[in-house]
């Protein structure tokens, strides 16, 4: 059974749609990335899905509860870890962890909060004021609130945002260990390397879904595959040979490199060098060429702004 | 394992945050303190100019019913029968300390989760609104109700040592047992319900403050209708006004809950 179900969900303030229509899956043990710009209905959606706020139309399945009728079940199920981390600066990391856990029926507030406070490293401070952490520290303490009720579905929303970058990549390993617990986590992001580092699919959005499969799809999918073969020299018959076969839909020299599309450049890949090397071309090396999700991800939104245009 | 009680939790911490606001704590006793003292004052100017004032027309009905209510009372000269209705009227005034209180503490209450950001963590739990406002509501009312009890035992204790221990056996009455153990609490809770709705509905905490003010009103009305004889509460009429507030905060509880929208509260503070 999937850990999240989106059908048709939908969220209009007023006039201004920001969310539309989403139907997604996001299955057990899965981390997903919701990459969009600001303004992209990123937030809508996590608050959406954690029950927070209603849909304006369609509804979600989340841990096994509908967000629009088991919300109460819902909220012991799912841990949220919200845009600002949203302390109590005045107590101790302790006493903030086992007051939020303390809402939760069944849960050892004393024992959870101790185990998050050595999970993510603030052990030694748990009776420090909040107010005396770092932003880092702030955001890791509200790491372990959101895991507190050992939730089926972790929402984190911009979980790096603002953080130096250390901070980040201590956040970013906290969030990594998460996922090879086999947790579900769905990461609101815009920050690209991050989605690529943790996740296994990626979420495009811009108020709809843009695009959802995994980097590696994703890239197969918007760029042809491209393969650079390094050589001593590209001579006429070389470029004549290659463009003379079927599958290669462009081939275009660059330097002493010769950058190849083809339709599949894994299958294709040895009748090409077959082909080089019988025009006589002596090959260096052969390496594809990839593209960065930085590249995808402004071409999604390039066409996502065509479309809506 | 502690027992789950979202309420005990959502009091603890309150406390917790009180505990480490000395400036909060300052405030909340200095009000009490204020409200003593200008009851310690009227005793004085009574014992000093009660003949000249008691002879005032104002006042004339008022002793008229205290010494219907207080045989007793008709032993009394003029200006101790003045001082009587005085002091008899201040756990009325003590009405105002929870309601004071409630203006400092509860119209921050909400506000300040809301401006924390803690508030969006908060609504991801189970807690149920009831719980949260009523945990809220609580914990000031609590400390208000003890502060207010403390107030009352000094305000014994100021009278004896003033010299007028002989009036506090006209004073201590049912009526006054009533409206300290039933009415007060009463009270109480009802003006830390209203500050928390306040809150939960103010764009900020100047706003919440202002909208929290008209708490006193209805309370300083109560204490000018006894004072002036309009209604002369009875322990009747104390028992019933108890009750009628005590059901005033269930109503008050469930609008709370109604008014308390949690999409509004999260989608426009950011």
């Amino acid at each position: 059974m999937p850990a999240i179900e989106s059908y048709g969900l939908t969220r209009n303030f007023g006039q201004i749609t920001a969310v539309e229509d989403l139907n997604f899956e996001v299955a057990e043990g899965e981390i997903l990335a919701f990459l969009g710009p600001n303004g992209a209905g990123k937030t809508t959606t996590i608050r959406m899905l954690a029950g927070i706020i209603a849909a304006t139309s369609g509804y979600a399945i989340v841990a096994g509860h509908r967000t629009d009728k088991d919300i109460d079940r819902l909220h012991q199920d799912i841990g949220l870890l919200t845009e600002a981390p949203g302390l109590y600066d005045r107590l101790s990391a302790r006493r903030n962890l086992e007051y939020f856990a303390g809402f939760y029926p069944g849960l050892d507030s004393v024992a959870q909060a101790q185990k998050y406070l050595k999970v993510v490293g603030l052990e030694e401070r748990s009776e420090d004021r909040v107010g005396t952490f770092s932003k880092g520290m702030k955001q890791r303490l509200a790491l372990a609130r959101a895991l507190l009720p050992e939730p089926k579905v972790l929402f984190l929303d911009e979980p790096t945002s603002g953080l130096d970058p250390e901070a980040a990549r201590e956040v970013r390993e906290l969030i990594a260990n998460l996922g090879r617990e086999g947790r579900t986590i769905f990461i609101s992001t815009h920050n690209l390397t991050e989605a690529e580092q943790l996740c296994h699919r990626i979420a495009v959005v811009r108020t709809r879904m843009v695009a959802l499969d995994s980097p590696e799809n994703l890239r197969q999918r918007l760029f042809q595959r491209e393969v650079v073969i390094q050589m001593e020299s590209i001579t006429r018959q070389v470029l004549d040979a290659v463009t003379g076969l079927s599958f290669v839909r462009k081939a275009v020299p660059e330097g002493k490199d010769l950058v190849v599309e083809l339709d599949d450049a894994l299958s294709q890949r040895p009748e090409l060098v077959k082909g080089i090397v019988d025009s006589g071309g002596r090959i260096i090396a052969v390496n594809e060429r990839r593209h960065s999700l930085e590249e995808i991800y402004l071409n999604l939104m390039r066409e996502a702004g065509h479309e809506k245009a | 394992m502690k027992k789950h009680n979202p309420i005990r939790n959502i009091i603890q911490k309150e406390w917790r945050m009180l505990a480490t606001d000395l400036q909060t704590i300052m405030l909340v006793s200095l009000i009490p303190l204020i409200i003593v003292g200008q009851v310690i004052l009227y005793i004085w100017i009574a014992s000093n100019f009660g003949d000249s004032i008691a002879a005032n027309q104002f006042f004339l009905n008022s002793l008229e019913r205290l010494r219907q209510s207080m045989p007793p009372a008709s032993g009394l000269s003029q200006s101790q029968q003045f001082l009587l209705l005085l002091v008899s009227q201040f756990n009325f005034y003590l009405l105002l300390i929870p309601t004071m209180i409630a203006v400092s503490l509860a119209t921050f209450s909400i506000v300040d989760e809301k401006l924390s950001g803690s508030l969006e963590a908060l609504l991801a739990t189970p807690v149920k609104t009831w719980e949260l406002l009523l945990g809220k509501a609580l914990s000031g009312a609590i400390p208000a109700l003890v502060v207010t009890w403390i107030c009352a035992a000094v305000f014994l204790l100021g009278m004896a040592a003033l010299g007028w221990g002989n009036l506090i056996g006209l004073v201590v009455t049912p009526t006054w047992f009533i409206s300290l153990f039933l009415l007060t609490p009463a009270v109480a809770v009802l003006s830390f319900l209203l500050g928390v709705i306040g809150s939960s509905r103010a764009k900020d905490t100047r706003n919440a403050q202002n909208a929290a003010l008209f708490i006193i009103f209805p309370v300083l009305a109560l204490v000018a209708v006894q004072i002036t004889g309009v209604v002369w509460f009875t322990p009747l009429f104390t028992l019933l006004l108890a009750v009628a507030i005590g059901l005033i905060d269930v109503m008050t509880l469930r609008v709370a809950v109604r008014l308390f929208q949690r999409e509004a509260i999260v989608i426009k503070w950011r």
